[in-house]
């Protein structure tokens, strides 16, 4: 039987209206870095908004790369665990290492208007079987074990399989 | 089949654990339940999407970080031949004095012609330990001065070597984007590094760069002494209006 090994991604959304000091932290650093970084496709200083920038001056969806600089330190303070999601005990489970930042919307004359994401991409995890509405995995090894310890989790809306790939 | 059944009587068991916690929570005890009997109901949970709430010890508590730019050191584990660029920031409404706390970033390629990035729109994912290797950021002391550390850069089809350079105020407003080019010819650090593994066919030299070919002058031509086992030290001087 294959063993299917799978990537979870968690698009973690993060706007004016989060409340906690990591995403305010996140929030906050990133508008500045991008006001900074949006000059060098904005020289002429005729946009405001990253979508105006986009569509005008097409390099500027390198602002996603640039602009995620400002929020690696505090990847770095989550000790290479992914926020947010628990599992079926209420515990954060998935490890991560790669990543992907967003910019969803901006403007430089507005912070509120300004809105990222954070892609954490998870660890392989070996998905052994769907209970109930819960997915049973655990962590990829490239050893087998006669017994590994497992999680139990639901798919909730920003989390998803992002790779799946069946090892025989 | 022994595996299938222990699957099914874990399904029973997480159908039957909300029922369990509900007639807990009951002070009077209807008929239905204490007689014993019915079927299992087929309604479903409508717990929302956050099936469980967070149980654990609070942290780690965030502390506010400066982009990761910040750091005089911008090799990350690029190799190649040690260069260290220090950087001089003059203002033009000063007689070109150095100008103090300005911000200065600095980024180029690697040894092989490659910049720190990934794609714009596609879901390539990064590593977030290494990401913006060969990008960094200092402000400049008294004497409008920034030194980095960094390898001497590689270079790519279409262009001469080149550092590029954005000097913004201390608010963070663009002064100055430029770059900075490299002495040519025998002797040089260029003829020195040959271009790495890659040799120098097919570069671009500064009088065919659509960047650097206007400069007739040399303006934009940094000073960079020194030799491969010792790495090399280059400096530049850019005024901008301040």
């Amino acid at each position: 039987m294959s063993t299917k090994v799978i990537t979870l991604c968690y698009r973690k959304i993060i706007d004016a209206s989060n409340t906690s000091p990591w995403d305010k932290f996140v929030h906050e650093d990133s508008f500045a870095e991008f006001k900074m970084q949006a000059q060098f496709y904005n020289l002429e200083k005729q946009f405001t908004t990253f979508a105006e920038m986009v569509l005008n001056v097409p390099e500027a969806q390198k602002l996603h790369f640039l602009v995620s600089a400002a929020i690696t330190g505090y990847l770095h303070q989550l000790n290479g665990i992914i926020p947010d999601i628990l599992d079926n005990l209420g515990r954060r489970f998935l490890t991560f290492e790669n990543f992907k930042f967003e910019l969803i919307n901006s403007d430089i004359t507005n912070l509120k208007k300004h809105k990222v994401a954070i892609n954490f991409f998870s660890k392989p995890l070996v998905w052994h079987d769907t209970v109930n509405n819960l997915l049973l995995v655990s962590p990829f090894k490239e050893n087998n074990e006669d017994e590994v310890f497992t999680n139990l989790f639901q798919i909730q809306p920003f989390l998803s399989i992002s790779a799946i790939k069946n090892i025989d | 089949m022994e595996r299938k059944n222990f699957i099914r009587s874990l399904m029973i068991g997480a159908i039957s654990t909300p029922a369990i916690i509900e007639a807990g929570k009951k002070t009077s005890v209807t008929d239905e339940t204490s007689s014993g009997s019915g079927t299992a109901g087929t309604t479903t949970s409508t717990n929302g999407t956050c099936t469980v709430a967070p149980t654990e010890t609070e942290g780690p508590f965030p502390t506010k970080v400066p982009a990761s730019y910040v750091r005089s050191d911008i090799t990350d584990g690029r190799t190649g031949y040690k260069m260290t660029a220090k950087i001089t920031i003059g203002n033009l409404n000063n007689s070109c004095a150095g100008l103090a706390g300005a911000i200065v970033d600095i980024w180029h390629c690697d040894a092989e012609g490659n910049y720190s990035e990934y794609g714009g729109t596609g879901m390539q994912s990064t590593n977030y330990q290494s990401v913006h290797f060969l990008r960094g950021r200092q402000t400049t002391d008294a004497n409008g001065l920034v030194t980095f550390t960094t390898i001497f850069p590689g270079w790519y089809s279409g262009r001469a070597t080149h550092i590029h350079v954005h000097v913004y105020n201390a608010a963070g407003t663009s002064l100055s984007v430029t770059q900075i080019a490299f002495p040519e010819g025998a002797g040089t650090s260029l003829a020195l590094v040959n271009g790495y593994n890659k040799g120098m066919t097919g570069y671009t030299y500064n009088n065919a760069d659509n960047v650097f070919s206007d400069d007739k002058t040399g303006i934009e031509i940094a000073a960079v002494t020194g030799t491969l086992s010792a790495g090399f030290e280059l400096t530049f001087k850019l005024n901008v209006k301040a």
